[in-house]
Formats: C-alpha cells, structure tokens, sequence
C-alpha cells in the first residue's frame, strides 16, 4: 500500500513541476464531449464521443459507467466494435432495467480530463437500421394507376416477437421536383400511392420505434410511370364546359332580357316639364301663347246655365263606325303605345310633353284631377285657335274613368287622327264644371304629320253626368315611338279620315237630342279652310294670319239653330261686323243683317259650294265651333 | 486492504468530486423524447411495464412454440388439455399460489417474490430443453429460435424482477436463492414413456407458468394503480 502510494506521489510531482516548466506548452487534454449512445435492436448498444484536444501528447480515452443504484465502476470491455472513439456494450452487459452513468475519461501524460456524465436509458436510444427490400410496383388499370411500395423490417430488429415495434415512413418525388411527399405508413410494411402522373418516382423508406429516432433512409428506388390520360383532369374538363355552357346561357337570358332589367335597375327619370308649357312656342316667340298656357286662371263660367249653353253651343265629334275600326287598332296601339311609352325611356329632349312618353304615360296611367280641368277650361278661354302640338297630355282611350277629367274644358283638338266616339259615360260625378266629355285629344307626332296641325276644338255641350252624353271621345296617343302601328295606308286614311270631321250634334247617339246652343264660351275655333271630296273638309285653327282669306277680319260666328233631321245642322250666323256667309256665292259687304246660311251637306250630296273655306266663328252668343259640320251618317 | 480500497475510493472520489456537482440530476424524472433522459434512475411504473411487458412476449413465444412442438410431434390423442398434467409440472412444489382466492389474499411482496421463484426455476430447465430440442432431427428452425429466445429473455427478466423487488420493496437482492435447490430433476416424471413427451410437457408447464408470470405482474400493476377493484 505504501508503494503504491510512493508511485502516485511522484507521479503527481512530476506532473506538478512539468506544467510549471511552461516549455513546449504541453496541457491536459480537452475534454470529451458529444457522447452519444445509440442501440440498433434494443439488446445492445453503442456509445461514440467527441474527443478535445489532445494537449500536444498521446491521449488515451476510457470509458467508464455506473450502473444505477450500484457504486460500482464497470469500465468498456469493447472499444473496436463501433469504431473510433467509441464503445460497445454486448448483450450481457445491456439491461434495459437499468439506467447507465457513463463518463469518458480522456488521459494524457499530464493528466485526465473527465467529461460530463450522461444518463442513458436503453430504451430510449433505439435507432434501428433502415427497412430493407423495399420494392415498388405500379399497379391499377391503365387509366388509374397507383404504386404499391412494400419493404421489410430490418434484419436486426425483433418485430416478431414484439420485443420492438417499428413505425414507418416513407416519402415520394416525382423526378424534378424540389419537395419529397412524405406518407405515414404506421406499422403496416405496404403503401398505396395514388394521384399519380407520368413520370419517374422516387421513393424512400425508414423507420423508428415507438420510442425512439428515426432510422436512416433506405436507398432510392426509382419506377417508372407511364404516361396516361389523367381521370381527374377529364372530370375536371367535363365539369368546366358544363359551367361554361351555364354561363352563356345566363349571358344570353340577360341580354334578352336587357331592357328590362335596365328598367328594372335604373327606371327612367321623367323629364323635368311644366304641364301645359310648351318649349316650342317659347322658340316661335309667341310669348303670350307660352305664358297663358300657364295662367290658369279661373275663368269658367261659374253657372251652370252657362254651360248649358256650352253644351248646346258646342259640337260632338263622333267616329263613323268605319273609323271605329282604326279606333279598334288604335286601342290596340294604345296599349301597345302604353306599354312602349312604359318600356321606353324618354329622353325628353325638346319635344313638347305630348310627346314626351313619360309625360304620356303619366297622363295614360292616372285619373285627372278635377283642377286639371279647370285649368283646360281656363285655358281654354284664353286660348287661340292656333293650336300647334301644344302641351296637351295624350289620354289613353282604354282608361275609362279617364274620360271626364280629360276633357280639357270642353276642347277637342282634332288632329288628324282618328276620332272616335268615346264610350259611354260612366255615372261618374264630375265638378261642376262640366262633365264634358273629352274631346279626343291626339297627340301625334311631328315627324308623322304636317307640320300645321289642323285642331279644332269643339266645345262639348255640357251635360250632367247623367245624361250621358254619349258622344264619346277617345283619346289617342299616336306615339314616336309607334310608328309602325300605323299602317301607312291607314295613316293617310287618318289624315284624309280626320279631316273627316265627324260632327255630330250632342247627343247624337242618345235618343234626346238636346239641342241648345251651347253657352258662348270663347274658344279657338277651327275654321273650314278647304273641302276636299264629297265628305272631306279641312279645318284649320282660326287665327288672325288667315285672315287674309276675308275681306274683312271679323269673325262670323254661326248660330245653330237646330238640328235638321240627324244629319243636318242648322246654323245660323249672326254677323258682328261683317256678313260672311257660307254660300260663296255670296259676298256681303258689311251688311249687318244676319244672314241665315244653313249648311245641309249630307253625305251623298256634294259639299255644297256654300261652305266657305275659312269661316272664322266668332263667339258672340252661341257659335258653332267648327262651322262646318258634317254628318257622314253613312259611315 | 480495507485502507487500500477506501484509498482507491478516496483517490476516485477526489478525482470526481468536480462533476458530482455537475451532474445535478432532477429527482422527478421527465421523459424526453430525445432518448436522453436526465434521469438517474428508470421510475418504478416504467420499469413495471417494462417488466409486464417482457413476460407477455415471453408468455406469446412460448406459446407459439408449444403449438409449433405440438403439431409437430404429438398425435392427437396425446394432447394434454390446459387443465390437465400440471400436478406433473416441476414447478409444483413451489409456495406459489393456484387458486384465484389465494391469490386475492396475497401481498404485494409476496406476488413478487412468486414472480422471482417461478422465473427463477426455470432458468435451467429450458437450457436443458434447448439441448434437447437441438438433437430432434426434423425440429424446424423456428421452434429452435423461439426457445433459445425464451431462454434468454428469461434471464433478463429474472434481472428485471430483481431490480424491482428493489425499488418496490427496497430489499436487497436475491439473485440465487431459488435456482439452486435443482428443481428440475430428471426423474421427476417416470411415466413419461419418450423423451418428445417429456419435453412437450416440459413446454406446457414452461406455457402455464409464463402465464402466471404475467398474470401476477399484472396483478401487481393494478394494485399500484386502482387498489380495490383488482381481481
């Protein structure tokens, strides 16, 4: 015991004095780190480690474990097994009960150096060897095919027993890719890959216990994949012509559909008008005709005697039956008038508001209000006989109940357009202003018509309600936008038909012709200027320009005297200034007494030279309207 | 000499004195999944997994080969049935417990301590049974493997049991206190006309008690974990 300790002791001298010499800077060795201890099977394992420096002299390393709960100090029996730096520990040294206390030691002439201790449990550092036999095969029909991968458990590793349990993994590239697929195979030795295209596929496999590392992969394997049509890509192809063709159909809806959806979605704007104010007479400069379009001042007569004198005074219109038919159509083209005045929108640029579709529509749809119609019957006081396309709404003739508030105060502005007998009044209650029957009020356009609007205006008798006038009136819209509901034929038919003036005495159609004249009321006549065939006279407004025609500018009003049988109005004219009579023939010169000029034309008979081409009416106390009148009761 | 080694002790002590400081290991040890666990020591429900584990492989494999043993080289009639010849099983002798109301009544010390006498008794015989079963001339390679499997993983549970005995009841080991009484004699069964019935019962009763083993360890984990609701 001595002696061993006289060895240690110089032995600790001379390394004491060597360090001190400080010559050729020899140290004690680095310390050895990075032990790591790995276990292929679970039954033995293997420990590597680090070594440091060596200090400049030959260094030894040594390891040395403890055995848990024992103080014992078992040293490596089996350095060579694991190569360099490393040791191993055979089957009967390994115990997976135990955990293992293992230091490295690293020994140089001067001294020792130790490294950390590490704790190793067996179980825990199982890192088996790669799969082996791994073996690829594409399988599946030729339109979809997938790959079989399946390999084996390594030699080494008890999974026949159960002593380990391996869990697989194995990852797929298609040649050219940057990214590995990985699949989790779990404990089964086989894998199905699908979603495949044509290609090289590589594959790997490896392994881990259920507690452990991972194994290291197996080599590549490497298959071939054929080219096929993809059955995928064909159901995507079919699914994307189905929609496709979805998607047209749904374009085409909507672009048939177009119009209506823009009114559905932007419904037009009615132009900003002034009812009864007309753009086109403030460009003629006939101010006075702009701005009592406007006034409405309420200058009806205010007894109802006075309209009965209206009502004798003033003269119906009615529609043969012939022009009945036009009627018919034209109530077609109302609707259809309607409706287009509906869909169309209006731009409202420059026409007056008879034109203007909206306004139309407006007129079309609503029921009139009773001061509508006093401001006609204002209006209609104050008006000219010159009546241009004025600011009159255009009343559909399919709205009943339209009728009596229509009438724009007992005015009838003919057109040449159709005139047709209004439909029989309902009981409907008017103000007391009249329930006068609408004249019919045409609004044409002015590309279809002449420019100079023949209108005259027939003071309607006013009658109660009740009485029913029946001398109906229809209101036509003839639209821009309808053009084509008119036949052209048919239009000229209009033109010739409405020069046609129908006048029927009021109350034509009822079994008690009332007659009386009809209360003087100032109005704008309509004067014969022309007659044309047989049944054809012409009328224009009245006005002070035509008065050319006459020698002298007054205006000849004729009295109707009574009705004649049911074709003949008897008129008698009551000259202010100036005899005008109706006969051509004759010419009075300022004669004074009234001359009684009847005008009896009758259908058959030839339009009497008597009818003097311009007549002007001049209210005095009754008047007739329109001083010619004509019955075409053949009609 | 005492002087000596405590000298040696001294000298190791000094030397490592640095690193026992170092190696401040936490007491509850935390699994990591790293594989490097900073534990000291394994804790006493792993190692009894462990432990339970290693008997159901080893209670399977034997199985296996005594089915393999059986339908090789024992005619039909001959089978022995699982409730039948265990009173000719070399393990009989043994203070172990049979019936389930027994085994109820026994401690947890004493259901290990059973565990250790059956593995340890049978170290021996299945040595002899794999020099045995190597002599057959048509015994197939894997029933050869399987008991040279079983017999090695005997002797590691053996040292399993041991390292629990340990820590669940701190005592010291035993580590040869049953295996030489020479249970297992030869002659023990005369009646046995051939060595292959011999031998067959020899796996039979290697079969029933690697079930024991398990059962008992079994046992004993449930009564660790649920005490009242083990059968």
């Amino acid at each position: 015991m001595m002696k061993k300790v006289g060895e240690a002791v110089p032995l600790l001298l001379l390394l004491f004095f060597m360090q001190h010499r400080g010559g050729t800077c020899y140290s004690l060795p680095g310390k050895p780190t990075q032990i790591k201890c790995r276990s292929p099977e679970k039954e033995t394992f293997t420990c590597w480690w680090e070594p440091g420096s060596d200090g400049g002299l030959p260094t030894t390393y040594a390891l040395y474990y403890r055995k848990e709960n024992s103080e014992v100090v078992h040293e490596c029996s089996d350095y060579r097994t694991g190569g360099k730096n490393s040791c191993f520990f055979n089957k009967n040294n390994t115990s997976i009960w135990v955990n293992y206390n293992i230091t490295v030691v690293a020994t140089n002439a001067l001294g020792s150096t130790f490294s950390d201790p590490m704790d190793v449990d067996v179980v825990y550092i199982v890192e088996p060897y790669p799969p082996e036999n791994v073996t690829v095969a594409v399988m599946g029909n030729k339109r979809w095919p997938f790959l079989r991968v399946s390999w084996e458990p390594p030699r080494m590793a008890d999974t026949a027993s159960g002593w380990i349990t391996l869990i697989y993994e194995l990852r797929v590239k298609l040649e050219g890719e940057h990214e590995w697929e990985v699949h989790r195979a779990g404990q089964q030795k086989m894998f199905n890959i699908f979603s495949l295209s044509g290609g090289t596929y590589f594959i790997q496999v490896r392994c881990r216990p259920d507690h452990g590392f991972w194994s290291e992969w197996t080599s590549t394997s490497t298959i071939e994949v054929p080219d096929f049509f993809n059955r995928e890509t064909s159901v995507w192809i079919l699914i994307t012509i189905f929609i496709v063709f979805i998607f047209v159909v749904l374009i085409w809806l909507i672009f048939m559909n177009s119009h209506s959806l823009k009114h559905y979605i932007l419904p037009p704007v009615p132009g900003p008008k002034i009812k009864g104010f007309e753009n086109q007479l403030l460009k003629t400069g006939k101010c006075d005709e702009t701005f009592s379009a406007l006034v409405g001042s309420d200058y009806p007569p205010t007894s109802m005697s006075s309209y009965e004198d209206l009502l004798v005074e003033y003269l119906e219109v009615y529609v043969p039956s012939e022009q009945e038919l036009m009627l018919e159509e034209t109530k077609d083209m109302h609707d259809g008038c309607l409706k287009s005045e509906s869909s169309a929108s209006d731009s409202d640029s420059g026409r007056g508001s008879c034109d203007s579709h909206t306004l139309l529509m407006d007129k079309c749809g609503e029921a009139k209000e009773a001061d509508l119609q006093t401001e006609q019957e204002g209006r209609q006081v104050e008006a000219e006989a010159q009546r241009h396309q004025a600011a009159w709404e255009a009343l559909t003739y399919a709205h009943e109940d339209m009728v009596s508030p229509d009438m724009s105060g007992g005015r009838v502005k003919t057109w040449p357009s159709v005139f047709s007998p209004l439909p029989q009044y309902s009981s409907k209650p008017l103000n007391p202003l009249g329930s006068l029957e609408t004249a019919k009020q045409h609004c044409l356009s002015d590309s279809q018509l002449p420019a100079d609007c023949l209108s005259s205006y027939l003071d309607q008798p006013v009658d109660d309600v009740s009485q029913v006038l029946g001398s109906s009136y229809s209101k036509f819209c003839l639209s821009n936008k309808e053009p084509h509901l008119l036949h052209p034929a048919e239009a000229r038919r209009h033109l010739q038909a409405h020069s046609d003036v129908n006048i029927s005495v009021v109350g034509r159609k009822e079994a008690p012709a009332s007659l009386k004249p009809p209360p003087p009321q100032p109005t704008e006549y309509v004067e014969v200027q022309q007659v044309k065939d047989e049944d054809i006279v012409l009328l224009h407004p009245v006005s002070s320009s035509h008065g050319k025609f006459y020698s002298n500018e007054g205006e000849d009003y004729s009295k109707v005297k009574g009705v004649d049988k049911d074709k003949v109005l008897l008129l008698q004219r009551e000259v202010v200034e100036e005899d005008m009579c109706l006969c051509e023939s004759q010419e009075t010169n300022g004669a004074t007494e009234s001359c009684y000029a009847t005008s009896i034309i009758s259908a058959a008979q030839k339009p009497t030279a008597c009818i003097n081409p311009t007549l002007p009416v001049q209210a005095l106390n009754g008047y007739v309207d329109s001083s010619t009148m004509f019955t075409l009761s053949t009609y | 000499m005492q002087v000596m080694t405590v000298f040696q002790q001294g000298v190791w002590a000094l030397l490592l004195w640095p690193h026992l400081f170092t190696a401040s290991t936490p007491l509850d040890c935390r699994e990591e999944q790293g594989g490097l666990s900073r534990c000291p020591t394994i804790s006493q429900e792993k190692l009894l997994d462990r432990v339970i584990h290693h008997a159901e492989l080893i209670y399977r494999v034997s199985e296996e080969s005594c089915s393999l043993f059986e339908d090789m080289f024992i005619p039909f009639p001959l089978r022995l049935q699982t409730n039948q010849a265990s009173y000719t099983c070399i393990t009989r002798a043994l203070p172990i417990p049979s019936s389930k109301s027994e085994i109820q009544q026994i401690s947890d010390r004493w259901l290990l301590h059973s565990v250790l006498m059956l593995v340890q008794s049978w170290i021996e015989p299945l040595v002899y049974l794999q020099t045995a079963l190597n002599q057959y001339d048509q015994a197939p390679d894997m029933l050869l493997n399987k008991t040279k499997w079983v017999s090695d993983k005997l002797i590691s549970l053996e040292q399993g049991v041991v390292v629990l005995i340990r820590k669940m009841l701190d005592e010291g080991t035993l580590t040869t206190t049953y295996t030489e009484q020479g249970l297992f004699q030869y002659d023990l069964q005369p009646d046995m006309l051939e060595s292959i019935m011999r031998d067959y019962a020899l796996l039979s009763c290697f079969k029933k008690d690697a079930h024991k083993m398990e059962t008992f360890l079994k046992l004993l984990k449930c009564r660790q974990t649920d005490t009242y609701n083990c059968a």
